[in-house]
């Protein structure tokens, strides 16, 4: 295979973003003079445009004023008007994320071990075995209403239904893991001298880790979307509430900010799981290069 | 029985010598719908400190005899005693040490921790465990390799690796199973060399699989050749060349040829059986 220098790649990839953002900013008023060559796609009033939810994500972030005066730090503006919205841009970030959180964490705990049990005993998984299915069946985020109505329209709601998304996912990645561990491991460590518990933490989990690691990824992006799902049906502060309220003023600048906001946040978490796999799963890393 | 049977050897050990004894073992598998017998009826003894090489041609019940002597599987009659104790299926037998036919390195662990494992799980200190890990590196000729995982190794390093994480747990028995069947002929022969080295310094009791009749020879005090399935013992062998012995010059001597071509024979209508069976 051809190997690309990673500054042609680059290159690229600025070039194909600055004709997408070149595109949604002047696309319509192409449009507008030259309606024969230019469809009419574009309309700013759903979808924005670049420069409006720049403006835009200045105002919610309270860095200026809503007519783009700058909102000085010292003077104390910056404080007064973070003060004066209480699901300003910062705060529904920070809850968002923070229920995100403990739904993931929660989530992939609980579905760790649950999968790790199910998976290392045939008894208990074929008694829970049609159980399973049927919950599995029901799409989770059906459910957020109910859990909405249930634990009330403060955090415990986003972090439950955020935490019924991750925990089969991760759940089935570990009992499939767990049952398809190579017998010739655990009987190797057996004749070692292993106990059951030291069968388990030497070989079931760091041999399970490869499928448990295969679901985190998407685990993190449905953990952020039970919790905006849940922020949507009923909320008073984040990232969720932030769109609705933007829809309810048929702003489509406040919608595109809170969108980019998500984007941002699941890249980072993204990238936090790939740095942690590829430290945890590095003996992988050296198979692939022989 | 063979000519070359000598007999009062199989009779002179007093049953306190007998550390492995296998009597009237069988073995069958039930499969959907058909019974494969895969053992029938199989004893032998194996004296302390005795290399004794278990040959057969492939499918003949070789593994399958050396599982069950591991407890890894359950006979469906006869009994096994080490030591004089009976053998509990699923329950390891201290002081049984066991190498795999197939590469059970564990891919997450580095060598050195591979190595080290089975003092890990007895809680060796880490100080302790690092000086021995040292040793058996040493000794396996994996210096530099310590911190490697182990794909990142070759075959007959692997092996080796293998062979040492068995070892360092100091079994007094030691049952291996085609431990070399996946390397090279050069590389066997070196393995060999490692394995009759480590052998004559630590006079462990082995069990060794193999259906190479050249490996059985040039390690083994004794051959019991199994016939194809279902697996009996059809035959019985002294390999009488001094020790120490060296696994490529030993080879050479007209005893060997002699006891070659005396077991060759034999060993090869077990082969055309196996392959219309
Ligand atoms: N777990 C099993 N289930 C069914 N059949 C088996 C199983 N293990 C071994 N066998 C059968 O038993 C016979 C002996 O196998 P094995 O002991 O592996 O032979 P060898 O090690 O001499 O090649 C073979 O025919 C094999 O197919
Ligand atoms: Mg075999």
């Amino acid at each position: 295979m051809k190997t690309y220098s990673t500054l042609n790649t680059i290159g690229w990839q600025v070039l194909i973003c600055a004709i997408v953002l070149s595109v949604w900013q002047w696309g319509h008023d192409l449009h507008t003079t030259l309606p024969w060559l230019v469809p009419d796609l574009l309309d700013p009033y759903f979808i924005s445009k670049p420069s409006m939810i720049w403006s835009n994500f200045l105002i919610q972030s309270c860095l200026t004023s809503k007519l783009g005066v700058v909102n000085g730090w010292f003077n104390g503006d910056f404080a007064k008007c973070l003060a004066r919205n209480e699901n300003n841009l910062w705060a529904a970030t920070a809850i968002t994320l923070k229920n995100t959180f403990f739904g993931f964490v929660t989530g992939v705990v609980s579905g760790f071990i649950a999968g790790l049990i199910l998976g290392r005993s045939d008894r208990l998984s074929a008694i829970f075995q049609p159980f399973i299915t049927a919950v599995n069946s029901i799409p989770r985020i059906a459910l957020a209403p109910i859990i909405v109505l249930a634990f009330g329209i403060g955090d415990m709601s986003k972090i439950v239904t955020s935490w019924i998304v991750v925990v089969f996912l991760v759940f089935f990645n570990t009992f499939e893991g767990a049952r398809s561990i190579d017998e010739g491991f655990t009987n190797a460590a057996r004749l070692l001298g292993a106990s059951e518990w030291q069968i388990t933490r030497t070989v079931v989990i760091p041999s399970t880790m490869a499928w448990v690691f295969a679901s985190l990824t998407p685990a993190i992006s449905f953990a952020l979307i039970g919790v905006i799902v849940g922020e949507f049906i009923g909320a008073e502060r984040g990232i969720g509430r932030l769109i609705i309220e933007s829809e309810a003023r048929g702003e489509a600048s406040g919608m595109m900010v809170a969108v980019v906001v998500l984007m941002l946040v699941g890249v980072v978490l993204s990238a936090i799981i790939w740095r942690l796999q590829a430290y945890l799963l590095r003996w992988q890393r050296q198979r692939s290069a022989e | 029985m063979s000519a070359l049977e000598t007999s009062e050897a199989l009779a002179s050990h007093s049953p306190a010598d007998r550390r492995v004894e296998v009597k009237g073992l069988s073995k069958s598998f039930q499969l959907a719908r058909t019974t494969i017998e895969a053992v029938r009826d199989v004893s032998f003894d194996v004296r302390r400190g005795e290399f004794v090489a278990l040959l057969g041609p492939s499918g003949s019940g070789k593994s399958t005899v050396l599982n069950m002597i591991a407890s890894l599987i359950r006979p469906s009659g006869g009994e096994i005693l080490i030591d004089g104790k009976r053998v509990v299926p699923g329950k390891a037998t201290p002081d049984v040490g066991y190498v795999f036919q197939r590469d059970t390195l564990f891919p997450w662990r580095t060598v050195g921790d591979n190595i080290g494992y089975g003092l890990e799980l007895a809680g060796v200190p880490a100080q302790q465990r690092k000086e021995r890990i040292a040793e058996c590196v040493a000794q396996a000729g994996l210096k530099g390799f310590e911190n490697a995982y182990p794909s990142a190794l070759s075959g007959g390093m692997r092996q080796r690796a293998a062979l040492m994480r068995t070892l360092i747990v100091e079994p007094q028995i030691l049952l291996m199973d085609e431990p070399f069947g996946a390397l090279d002929t050069h590389t066997k022969i070196d393995m060999h060399e490692v394995l009759l080295r480590i052998w004559e310094r630590e006079q462990q009791t082995v069990l060794f699989v193999t259906h190479d009749l050249g490996e059985a020879l040039t390690l083994a005090d004794r051959i019991i050749l199994f016939s194809a399935r279902p697996g009996r013992i059809k035959d019985m062998f002294t390999v009488d060349f001094a020790r120490p012995r060296d696994a490529v010059k030993v080879r050479e001597t007209p005893r060997y040829a002699e006891l070659f071509q005396h077991i060759w024979h034999s060993l090869g209508e077990e082969f055309v059986k196996g392959r219309s069976a």
